[in-house]
């Protein structure tokens, strides 16, 4: 290198000299290096370049070309053999718009394609962020936790409610709270402001305390003495709108359930829309004996009720951990006795967990989500992948001109930059597209998820960063490797016409995205398949009762006279058959459950069983059949349970028989088994049957239910009403059939069916546009070869053969490896379920049937258009 | 003159450009210019002038051939224009009328 000038010297002058002159100066520069260098040697040459270079810092040097020069002849080519990257990249998007413009049909399947997909990634994305964000705006968020209780008997039962004396007792005997508050929710109540003005609000009683803990921040009102005073209350801006209209709330009576009187003390600011804690109507504590006296009577350590909670705000130091191993157990010692103790026992949830946790009634798993998430990412991956696959077989098509750039100087990066270029150019509209797709999408996924999203990149800060995030990986990921390839051509090849889709390389790769593509297709399609058929089952097998033409009444005061007259009124309707009243369905979410201690066994029993409270008509109107014994008598006072069949299996009796006439003492109350009902699904099908039993006792029964004659069902429920309406005339009337609120037992994997389904739907439909330009651009290249092969005398449909086997064959790889995985985590769910279907050969043999269809759809007109074309008119052209 | 003066740098290497004629560019007119004057030349200097010179359309330039010793980059090559030779003419007809306007005695009475 002794010969040579510095190298950072020249690469300095390189960059700071403007473009025109930029050879002339580095020319002259190594010409005086080498004249100087051969006269005075090369060390001093070196100094005098060093010096030049110095001398030469002026701003004419990088100064663009002045005006009037730019009159003067100069040969125009040369003077951009490193032209600056802004100039380049104007000639990339024009070069990138006519390609577009030329090739419609490609550009329409690849941004449509990319677009469906970049809509799925931003809904995902905005359902993901929006269920992680919930209960993330309280003050000191990490140190509010809601106590929740453990039943450990034979198992552990979780219960996010507490007893109610738990909040007094934090209070007086414990320093590591720094807040508790009380909270009681008490859904669909009835709220009248004036005798024809009447709603069902979800309302809350709860301590002062209560809203320190909670950012729930009052636009109106003293939060000093919120809560304080009794009947009082607190609502929220949108419930007094909703009330008042533009008269001031402030001071307005309202009457609750007939049973409280409140005055308006405050308004809250509206609850956002990512918060569990749902009531619009806070009441004091305090006036909760009023209303419901059962959920505070005396005190009551031995009942846990979900409605009835305790948040905590813990004092800045102390864990969670230390309050779980020492205060919380030390209550439980203080209160129960010590067998007592072992049983109810306490635990701090985090806050961040209310809304994830099932066990405790959280809203979802967070492993939903990230599945959730890993579909989105399994469409953006399917997106580029029909991107890849469109652009690398295109990419012959460009032969000729990656071939002249070549020629003309372009280096690989060059035009591996142009090819990311037009990627981006087409991501960009796609993302348009999207952001289009994803607005008209919005209110069916709100609906769906009965949720309130929104979507606007504007005032979002995760979904701005977000979105160049993902632009740029889809960009990347869908642009490179094309890229790569157009780079790699040797341009003589290129411009002789040479290179052949094996040349290309990348045929395999591309067999290996088109079975990706589809083995992601078929994934989501089995899922479909068999969560739509478990539905199905759950939906259609046999209950084991009557569940059809069942209308289902709430029952707002159970007293003996007010029901006897409704039963008596009901039966006088033309259309109804009979009637029934009870606490809960006979298919329930939530079932009591007791202990039991049968005969003359001196310990209860190790299992816990359901209890129901039901009248006499109970078993004939749902037509539950009964295997031994006889129904239950009308009276209440006389103590009667049936069980059913595993109730007596529990017990360890051989026949049904041995249970009949013998005593048990069942939740305290002893009493004697007169009969046994075959078994029947009293909860969803997610849970198995358990022993159960039912009993009369009147003053449990929150519903009704009538069994009506389908016939005329209108006049049938008019009459209904008018009886109801008479008897409760402080209350608002609604009725639902028994089938449907079956199904919303299944609401979630209902919801989950539709998602998939939806899913599946945008995944083969991506899938198909990129098959769809794949046999496209098969059957132009092939277009000679179909003439030559028709003139030997081939047929039309050898001619398909020859462009389906391919794809079939693509499509039973994908198969080979979908269909286990599909098995294993469809297994899973089901493992959800006690009674479900079995994953048959028949569900993988439809998901195929499927898939194939659909494909040869894809690939079958285009491919016929191909056959049919007339060979003289292919082979002519030369 | 009408608007466009000549500097004296400029006018000596508007002199040696014309003086190099068919070889004139950039390197040649410092080594040129330097062997007359004596001094060594700036490259960055002599370039900015011609550039100056060009945008007052006193030369012209094109592209010559490319050398090794050039790293195979092209040189320029500029050629006097006819506003060139005027401004050139027009500066000697100056220099004489003052000289031969100097009296006799202006030297000698020193």
């Amino acid at each position: 290198m002794k010969n040579k000038p510095p190298r950072w010297a020249e690469w300095l002058v390189e960059r700071l000299t403007a473009p025109y002159q930029r050879d002339e100066i580095l020319g002259d520069l190594s010409e005086l290096f080498q004249k100087r260098g051969f006269r005075y040697g090369y060390s001093k040459a070196r100094l005098f370049y060093l010096l030049d270079v110095l001398l030469l810092m002026h701003p004419r040097l990088w100064r663009s070309k002045s005006r009037s020069l730019a009159y003067a002849n100069y040969p125009q080519l040369t003077h951009y053999q490193h032209p600056s990257p802004l100039v380049m990249l104007s000639n990339y998007f024009k070069i990138a718009l006519r390609k577009l413009h030329r090739n419609k049909a490609y550009a329409l399947i690849n941004v449509v394609s990319l677009g469906l997909g970049i809509a799925c990634a931003i809904l995902i994305f905005t359902l993901v962020k929006y269920h992680l964000s919930f209960d993330t705006f309280h003050a000191d968020k990490d140190r509010i936790f809601r106590v929740y209780t453990e039943l450990h008997d034979n198992k552990t039962r979780y219960n996010p409610g507490v007893p109610n004396p738990m909040g007094d007792a934090l209070r007086q005997g414990f320093t590591a709270f720094e807040k508790v508050g009380r909270i009681a929710f008490l859904e669909k109540r009835v709220v009248e402001v004036s005798p024809n003005k009447k709603f069902t609000e979800d309302i809350a009683f709860a301590d002062p305390e209560f809203l320190e803990i909670a950012h729930f921040p009052l636009e109106q009102g003293n939060p000093k003495t919120a809560l304080l005073e009794r009947n009082t209350a607190l609502i929220t801006d949108r419930v007094a709108k909703k009330y008042f209209g533009t008269d001031d709330p402030i001071g307005k009576i309202v009457h609750i359930d007939d049973s409280l009187v409140v005055r308006i003390t405050g308004i809250l600011r509206n609850l956002p829309a990512n918060t569990d804690i749902r009531p619009e109507m806070y009441i004091p504590f305090g006036n909760l004996k009023d209303h419901t006296p059962w959920m505070v009577e005396k005190d009551w350590w031995f009942s846990v009720s979900d409605d009835m909670q305790c948040y905590v705000r813990l004092k800045p130091g102390v864990t969670a951990a230390a309050v779980d191993n020492t205060v919380l157990p030390a209550v439980s010692s203080k209160y129960y006795d010590e067998k007592m103790a072992k049983y109810f026992r306490f635990k701090l949830q985090p806050l961040a967990d209310v809304h994830f946790n099932p066990n405790l009634k959280g809203y979802t798993e967070k492993k939903n989500l990230w599945a959730f998430g890993l579909i989105g990412l399994f469409l953006i991956i399917t997106t580029c992948v029909n991107f890849v696959n469109l652009s690398t077989a295109q990419a012959l098509g460009r032969s000729k001109e990656i071939g002249v750039r070549k020629v003309m100087g372009s280096q690989r990066g060059a035009l591996f930059w142009q090819f990311m270029t037009e990627t981006a150019l087409i991501t960009g509209m796609a993302t348009l597209v999207a952001f289009g797709l994803a607005y008209l999408a919005l209110p069916v996924v709100n609906q769906l998820f009965e949720i309130n999203l929104t979507l606007n990149p504007f005032n979002d800060v995760y979904l701005i960063t977000f979105l160049p995030v993902l632009l740029l990986l889809v960009i990347f990921i869908s642009g490179s490797y094309p890229g790569l390839i157009l780079a790699r051509f040797q341009p003589v090849m290129a411009l002789k016409g040479k290179l052949s889709q094996r040349q290309l390389g990348g045929f395999s790769l591309r067999k290996g995205l088109v079975v990706t593509q589809f083995a992601i297709s078929q994934l989501l399609i089995i899922g479909t398949l068999v969560i739509a058929s478990q539905l199905r089952y759950s939906q259609q097998a046999d209950m084991g009762f009557e569940k059809d033409a069942v209308v289902m009444l709430p029952i707002p005061d159970n007293k003996k006279s007010k029901i006897n007259t409704l039963s008596a009124q009901f039966s006088e309707l033309p259309g109804v058959e009979s009637s029934t009243f009870f606490d809960t369905a006979p298919a329930a979410e939530d079932v009591g459950n007791t202990g039991i201690q049968f005969d003359s066994r001196t310990e209860s029993e190790k299992f816990s069983i359901s209890i129901k409270a039901a009248d006499d008509r109970f078993v004939p109107t749902f037509e539950i059949p009964m295997v031994a014994g006889r129904n239950l008598n009308p009276s209440d006072t006389i103590r009667e349970y049936i069980v059913n069949e595993s109730a007596v299996k529990a017990l360890q009796l051989k026949s049904n028989q041995d249970v009949l006439g013998k005593r048990a003492v069942i939740n305290g109350r002893p009493g004697t088994i007169v009969g046994v009902m075959k078994d029947f699904h009293y909860r969803s099908f997610h849970l198995g049957i358990e022993p159960l039993c039912i009993t009369t006792r009147s003053e449990n029964y929150m519903n009704c239910a009538v069994k009506v004659n389908l016939g005329n069902l209108p006049a049938t429920l008019a009459g209904l009403e008018k009886s109801w309406s008479a008897l409760y005339p402080s209350s608002i009337f609604t009725y639902q059939f028994l089938d449907e609120e079956i199904e919303r037992f299944y609401k979630l994997d209902t919801m989950m069916l539709r998602l998939i389904q939806a899913f599946a739907g945008i995944a083969i439909f991506i899938g198909c546009l990129g098959l769809y330009g794949l046999i496209a651009f098969m059957a132009e290249q092939k277009t000679k070869e179909i003439g030559v092969r028709k003139v030997l005398g081939a047929s039309v449909p050898s001619i398909l053969w020859l462009f389906c086997k391919e794809f079939v064959r693509l499509l039973l790889i994908a198969f080979v490896l979908a269909a286990p995985l599909a098995w294993w985590v469809m297994n899973g769910w089901l493992n959800n379920f006690v009674y479900r279907i079995e994953l048959g050969a028949g569900i993988f043999a439809l998901a195929i049937v499927i898939t194939v269809g659909i494909a040869a759809l894809t690939v079958g007109y285009r491919s016929m258009k191909a056959a049919l074309v007339n060979p003289i008119k292919s082979l002519r052209s030369e | 003159m009408k608007g466009t003066q000549l500097g004296e740098f400029e006018e000596l290497v508007l002199l040696t450009i014309a003086l190099l004629f068919d070889d004139a560019y950039s390197v040649a007119v410092v080594e040129t210019l330097g062997e007359k004057l004596e001094r060594p030349m700036s490259l960055g200097a002599v370039h900015r002038t011609m550039q100056r010179l060009e945008e007052k359309g006193m030369v012209s330039s094109r592209f010559g051939h490319a050398t090794a010793e050039r790293g195979g980059r092209s040189k320029r090559l500029f050629t006097v224009t006819l506003a060139g030779e005027q401004a050139l003419q027009e500066m000697r007809r100056i220099r004489n009328e003052l000289w031969a306007g100097i009296p006799k005695t202006a030297w000698s009475g020193l």
